[in-house]
């Protein structure tokens, strides 16, 4: 099979990616800059976007609701999660979606469900991270040109961001 | 509003192997049969789910209707998800800078 049928494969028949990083810290640590504000606002978003809200409830069927915000200030992309499972400082569960600045959720959008793991490995921690895809359903939607005009450009400048950043 | 969606369209292997010969350039629907050795009406019958789906496009030329790959839809699909990933690995470099930040201040407060 050619390469790019391989990405068409996976686009359909994988409904997750998954990455692993290790981190030179401890494992509670890890943990913490997952689930508290004052970590979070450091580092969840692309380089040099912002977090200007970062509500939190930590706890399973709480709420996060965040904006992350682009480096010029012009576009702001609004996300809610819902936790599903927590424990500490194994693993966390949340289901990730589209939102906006009342915290409504955008059905029309695709969402996606995050699994974090954190194994300790000799003073380190290993994330593991799993996210399941949209459904194809969800993805469908996207193509379909249903986002609207604002959520679009805010996820293409997201995108043209990281690809500078990536080059 | 399409009916049917790509998704659709994609799990049946043989519509998968009819897109990768598209890939390479258009073709006829009697081509395809000789190819893929079936009927040319269970060819056309595939065909017809692809470009329902958007992915395929038909191009009259006199007598002849020549079936083309449209990669716009899969190309959108892969961007997206390509985004993403660039997404997780964008934090993963911050939260790894910032760790570092925060424990090289801890050891400056001892």
């Amino acid at each position: 099979m050619s390469e790019k049928q391989q990405n068409a494969t996976v686009t359909t028949s994988e409904r997750a990616f998954m990455m692993e990083r290790v981190f030179d810290a401890p494992r509670e640590l890890v943990f913490d800059a997952f689930s508290k504000a004052e970590h979070l606002k450091h580092w969840w978003g692309p380089k040099d976007w912002t977090l200007p809200v970062c509500t939190i409830d930590f706890r399973p069927g709480g709420v996060w609701h965040y904006c992350m915000k682009s480096p010029d200030g012009q576009y702001e992309a609004w996300g809610k999660a819902v936790y599903q499972e927590i424990v500490r400082p194994e693993r966390i569960v949340y289901t990730d979606y589209f939102s906006d600045a009342e915290g409504n959720i955008n059905e029309d959008l695709p969402q996606t469900v995050g699994t974090v793991e954190f194994i300790e490995q000799g003073g380190k921690t290993k994330v593991a991270m799993r996210a399941e895809y949209p459904t194809h359903e969800d993805l469908q939607k996207v193509l379909d040109m249903g986002m609207e005009e604002g959520i679009r450009q805010t996820w293409d400048r997201l995108a043209a961001h990281l690809a500078k950043q990536t080059g | 509003m399409r009916m049917v969606t790509i998704y659709d369209a994609l799990t049946a292997p043989i519509r998968r192997q009819i897109l990768d010969l598209l890939r390479e350039k258009p073709r006829l629907v009697g081509e395809l049969a000789d190819l893929l050795e079936i009927s040319q009406p269970g060819v056309s019958k595939h065909l017809r789910v692809l470009r329902e789906a958007g992915l395929v496009d038909v191009r009259q030329d006199a007598q002849r209707r020549w079936y083309e790959l449209r990669p716009e839809p899969l190309a959108e699909a892969h961007a997206w998800l390509d985004s993403y990933r660039h997404l997780w690995e964008a934090r993963f470099d911050r939260l790894d800078s910032y760790l570092q930040a925060l424990q090289e201040q801890e050891k400056e407060n001892e």
